[in-house]
């Protein structure tokens, strides 16, 4: 047999071989065996020597051409290998993909401080500060300064949280009521903020405060009171109502209304309670706004001359106003929360779902 | 206060229809809580016919009667009131009727015989009148009306919520005046002058006010021979209609005519006072401390010098403004009235009404504020009804103690001022005539201003605001156009602190914590049941009246709301609690007013991140899962000082305890919950807790982050097992590394602890990963090792350590 007829018959075998080649390493084993250095080429090659000088070129010609072939097929029978590996690997790494996903949750802010700090921004963007006051106060700066008068039923024992004033003798039986309390509003803030910081003023004062209210679905003894004071030069009642239809549609929908009826607190004049259109029954009445309509928000008013006085401020030259909102009363209305006390519970079932 | 529309259609026109009064009267400050229709509550109730009455065979006092209601099959009805004859006419309140004392009539048998219904006394429908006897009809009342309809006692009744600057709303001719000023109309004022007769007032009584600045004024009149009866049945309705009782006729006028004018009168028994010279010498004087007054609900009340009484000598005979005493009561005797009206101070009706649980309706109007002015009108109006319906005999003049008589108060309104205030652009002519409308004298001093003269029931109005919010109710709030306040350069922006404070927030969210919020008061017990202490000259910040004795405290600290929380959680079946609170927490101590305040983050976290997890990677939670979270805390807050200082907290598991330290400062403390507090809280342990006082995280933040080049050349890491004894800390040889490391060691991490075979009891083996890399170049194993191996010579010498296998 000639070396030519050796190599095209090791050529039929070899592409026999790689055609049966199951896996790459198979693959790689016909290629030592035929084209490595050691392999059927290169040992029938080695009888190239023996042939005449003239028919070399020729017997080299072909081998080329045959390790050509070789070296393509084994490199089209790899890549079809590959394809078919990585598919089968593919097929084997196939999972449930609706079993649960591994996650970590961020944890959730608590309703309460959700809706305080919703508000807190709104009025961030109306160019207001925030002011924190104490939450165990004085008489003064709850009352007195509020221009509660010495009998306002809000002093009594029943309905306000006193405080053991240690500046008194201890053994002293101090009575039911001291000098010191726990705020029932956020409004004592304002006489603070006044107090170290002539007008302008525009704060915006979020705070707990407490109130002697048996617990029940629609009491707590202490909750969250958002308070907003505006002092300046020409501030109108349009101003306020200006801001409180803002801030409600902001927190409400624009598509809610807002109404100003007339009312009495001891620190504004003129005051105001704010009602919010009902959003179930957008005003016409129903169930839940006890068929008026609207839904009362908070209270309001022109900041009392007295109230001026106290921190020596001139109500001929400034003019203010305040408000203050309870955040539970939001967050009921909003949410239609059936129990006031889950607030305080803890419940992760509760905190998880706002 | 109940305002009954048929009442107040007598004194002024309403022509709009209720829902729309309502509006108005909610929108100019008056408001409506609630609308009723009377005459309701005596649904069920019917004119009836006797047609049969016989003896009942087997009860002397009851009768059995056929009555006729019109419905063609006659009531069998069994009665025991005798007072009335076949054919006569009566109220019958059918089955299912609820009468107004909260009677519901059955079918009921009584001795044998079927009941359906009751034939019913006045008292029983709401009336004054006998209660023993039936109340009989006029002959010629329709069988089978309803009897409300009958008497013409369906009404609409106001339930108005008065606010506390008003108490001249707490009188029907007030609301009278405030509804024509709101709605255009002009209101008729119920006045009456009595017809006199007899020997003059001065002669038989006197009063004196001893104490003028409790009462600024004393009037009275004397009522000679009047006959205690039954109210007549439109006098009656009238008190029924305002919320009071039918009593007799002249308890009946005085309520009367304080509904209607807001006045409080009192009616003496004018023979039981005592006399001098003939004359019943009346006194108003502060009570004697100790001295004694039996009230007319029958109690004996014991009083102070604080409470303003009404004596003669005999001593005190009435509690000033609050209620009459029992020894010149008016009884069915009484023949002669000494009818006082007068005015009080307002706080000492107040205090003595508290302090004695004695609330009234005059006690109510006094402490909001009486009118000295309006006095002598009521008497006359009183007077003048006892002497028509009681037929007495009014004796001619008053007495009248009025020691400095009040005038109206003088104010000015400028108008340009008032429409400053409001944003509005109110014309000076409408602001006088809602002015005048609501009982004010107006005239205008010059074109811009108005002179106002306030009468002296409207004692709420002393400066010009109190006008400026007179003139915006009545004109309409709702006209006053939306604003925004102008104000120049104001910026609206957190402080630095709240920022802070947000991160923190954010933080702990962002470790998967769910923030919660706790009472603020707590138990003081719960000190020890948390085994925790006050400071050494720490005292609770103590409530003086608190709600319950579980709830007598402000907090020292979260934990133990945060550990009740875990336990409700815990009780309900929820296992993976993760929760934090961001609050106040109080300290004090004696010779403090006001306590002090800190902002306080705390948490807790017990069960497993996520439990349940079919991958099963989840793990038990414990310490260094709350470590975990301080840790991000400070690396949030860029504080690279966090360090933990063993420490045994009495609340904290010992050996899983630590106080947090940033920047070498006390900032609070992290561990697992001592079993014994977890369970004296009814939680379950294990629970990781913490507590950081917020202004030392503060003090520790850094908001300047500086830039560190990222690493170019690859860096060679080296392991190493190191066998240390259980008592050298992981931080111990963590330092030892750092402190021998050289320029070349880059970073050091602790990978795994190991104790068991290998490793001799008592000692633990801490395998660390030590990465070294140089700045310039990429370093090879040949460069370190030498380096490597100094290093950890140095560390065995350091800790007292063994390479694991060696
Ligand atoms: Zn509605």
């Amino acid at each position: 047999m000639s070396i030519i007829d050796e190599l095209q018959s090791l050529k039929a075998e070899a592409l026999a071989s790689i055609a049966d080649a199951e896996t790459l390493s198979q693959l790689d084993s016909v290629r030592v065996t035929f084209l490595g250095k050691k392999g059927s080429l290169t040992r029938v090659l080695r009888g190239v020597g023996f042939l005449p000088a003239e028919e070399r070129p020729v017997v080299g010609k072909i081998s080329n051409e045959v390790r050509a072939v070789l070296e393509a097929a084994i490199q089209e029978r790899q890549a079809a290998l590959a394809e078919a590996d990585l598919a089968a690997r593919v097929s084997a790494d196939a999972i449930d993909v609706t079993l649960p996903g591994r996650k970590r949750l961020p944890g959730r802010k608590h309703l309460i401080n959700q809706i305080a700090e919703e508000v807190v921004d709104i009025f961030l963007g109306l160019g207001y500060m925030v002011a924190e006051g104490p939450e165990v106060e004085l008489d003064h700066y709850n009352f007195t300064a509020l221009n509660h008068p010495p009998t306002h039923p809000a002093r009594s024992a029943t309905d306000t949280f006193y405080v053991r004033d240690l500046s008194q003798g201890l053994d002293e039986d101090q009575g039911p009521v001291t000098e010191v309390l726990l705020r029932t509003h956020t409004s004592p803030v304002q006489v603070r903020v006044m107090e170290r910081q002539k007008p302008p003023v525009y704060v915006i004062v979020p705070g707990r405060v407490y109130r002697r209210d048996i617990a029940d679905p629609s009491h707590l003894p202490q909750f969250q009171q958002i308070e907003g004071l505006a002092v300046d030069e020409g501030i109108t009642f349009g101003d306020l109502k200006g801001t409180l239809d803002y801030v409600c549609k902001e927190l409400f929908g624009r598509d809610r209304m807002t109404r100003f009826r007339p009312h009495f607190f001891p620190f504004t004049e003129p005051s105001a309670e704010v009602d919010v259109s009902c959003g179930i029954c957008a005003g016409s009445g129903c169930r839940f706004c006890k068929k008026t309509g609207w839904l009362e928000i908070l209270g309001c008013g022109i900041v009392d001359p007295n109230v001026f006085g106290y921190v020596d401020v001139d109500p001929e030259v400034h003019t203010g106003f305040a408000f203050g909102m309870g955040v539970e009363r939001i967050a009921a209305l909003r949410y239609d929360i059936p129990d006031l006390r889950m607030l305080v519970e803890g419940d992760m079932r509760f905190l998880r779902q706002f | 206060m109940l305002v009954s529309m048929k009442w107040l259609k007598e004194l002024v026109d309403v022509d709009l229809a209720v829902p729309d009064f309502v509006e108005r009267l909610d929108m100019t400050g008056t408001a409506v809580e609630a609308v009723r229709t009377r005459g309701e509550e005596l649904e069920g109730v019917v004119i009836g016919s006797v047609l049969m009455k016989e003896p009942h065979p087997d009860a002397d006092k009851l009768v059995y009667c056929r009555v006729d209601i019109g419905t063609g099959d006659p009531l069998r009805i069994v009665c025991g009131a005798t007072n009335f004859e076949v054919g006569d006419k009566v109220p019958v309140a059918c089955v299912g009727a609820t009468l107004p004392n909260g009677l519901t009539i059955k079918k009921a048998k009584l001795r044998g015989f079927t009941s359906e219904g009751m034939m019913c006394s006045a008292p029983e429908l709401g009336l004054g009148g006998d209660a023993t006897r039936l109340l009989v009809l006029p002959p010629d009342a329709p069988v089978g009306v309803r009897f409300s309809e009958y008497q013409g006692t369906t009404d609409t009744i106001l339930e108005l919520e008065v606010t506390p600057n008003r108490p001249d709303c707490l009188s029907m001719a007030g609301v009278a005046r405030e509804v024509a000023a709101v709605t255009g109309k002009t209101a008729r004022r119920p006045s009456s002058a009595p017809a006199e007769s007899g020997t003059p007032v001065t002669e038989s009584v006197s009063v004196e006010i001893a104490d003028p600045d409790l009462c600024p004024r004393y009037t009275g009149r004397l009522i000679r021979g009047v006959k205690i009866g039954p109210s007549p049945p439109w006098l009656a309705e009238r008190v029924t209609s305002a919320g009071a009782r039918s009593v007799n006729n002249i308890v009946d006028i005085t309520n009367l005519v304080m509904f209607e004018l807001g006045q409080p009168l009192h009616a003496f028994d004018a023979s039981t006072l005592a006399t001098r010279e003939g004359v019943g010498a009346v006194t108003v004087r502060r009570a004697r401390d100790g001295e004694v007054l039996t009230t007319l609900d029958g109690q004996r009340r014991t009083l102070d010098s604080e409470m303003l009484v009404i004596a003669d000598d005999s001593g005190a005979i009435a509690l000033a403004g609050v209620m009459g005493g029992e020894s010149t009561e008016v009884t069915s005797e009484t023949r002669d009235i000494l009818l006082e009206s007068a005015c009080f101070n307002p706080s000492s009706v107040s205090r003595t009404s508290r302090s004695l649980a004695l609330i009234s309706e005059a006690s109510m109007r006094f402490e909001r504020g009486g009118d000295p002015q309006g006095c002598v009108d009521a008497l006359d109006r009183a007077a003048a009804l006892m002497a028509e319906i009681a037929r007495g005999q009014v004796a001619p003049g008053i007495v009248d103690a009025y020691p400095v008589p009040a005038s109206d108060r003088l104010l000015e309104l400028r108008v340009e001022r008032m429409n400053s205030i409001l944003g509005t652009d109110i014309p000076i002519e409408e602001s006088a005539a809602i002015l005048s409308a609501l009982g004010m004298e107006v005239t205008p001093s010059d074109s811009k201003t108005l002179s106002v003269s306030v009468p002296t029931f409207r004692s709420d109005l002393e400066r010009e605001i109190d006008l400026v919010e007179e003139v915006v109710r009545a004109w309409g709030m709702e006209r006053v156009s939306s604003t925004l306040p102008g104000g120049r350069g104001r910026i609206g922006r957190l402080t630095p602190r709240q920022r802070w404070i947000r991160r923190i927030d954010a933080t702990m969210r962002a470790v998967g914590l769910n923030e919660t919020m706790t009472y603020a008061f707590i138990d003081p017990t719960d000190l020890e049941r948390t085994r925790m202490s006050l400071g050494e000259e720490e005292r609770f910040v103590e409530i003086v009246n608190p709600m319950s004795e579980e709830q007598a405290v402000m907090r020292w600290s979260l934990l133990p709301g945060l550990l009740r929380s875990v336990s409700y959680n815990q009780r309900r079946g929820v296992f993976d609690v993760h929760l934090y609170e961001i609050g106040t927490v109080f300290s004090t101590s004696s010779g403090r007013k006001l306590p002090r305040e800190h902002t306080a983050v705390g948490g807790v976290l017990t069960g497993a991140w996520s439990s349940q997890v079919w991958s099963g990677d989840s793990h038990p939670l414990d310490f260094f899962d709350g470590k975990g979270v301080v840790e991000a805390l400070a690396e949030d807050l860029g504080s690279t000082g966090l360090s933990l200082r063993v420490s045994e907290l009495d609340w904290l598991q010992p050996g899983r305890s630590a106080e947090v330290l940033l920047d070498r400062k006390a900032a609070g403390w992290l561990g697992e919950v001592h079993p014994k507090v977890a369970a004296a809280l009814g939680a379950e342990p294990p629970i990781v807790a913490f507590e950081l006082d917020v202004d030392a995280l503060l003090d520790a933040a850094h908001d300047t982050r500086t830039y560190t080049e990222i690493p170019r050349f690859p860096a060679v890491t080296f392991d190493v097992a190191l066998v240390v004894d259980e008592s050298v800390t992981a931080e111990r040889v963590e330092q030892a590394i750092r402190k021998s490391g050289g320029a070349l060691l880059d970073s050091v991490r602790l990978f795994d602890v190991y104790r068991g075979k290998g490793v001799p009891e008592g000692s633990k083996s801490l395998a660390w990963a030590l990465s070294y890399r140089a700045p310039d170049r990429t370093l090879t194993d040949d460069e370190v090792r030498p380096v490597h191996e100094k290093l950890v010579r140095k560390v065995c010498a350091a800790v007292n350590a063994h390479l694991r296998g060696e």
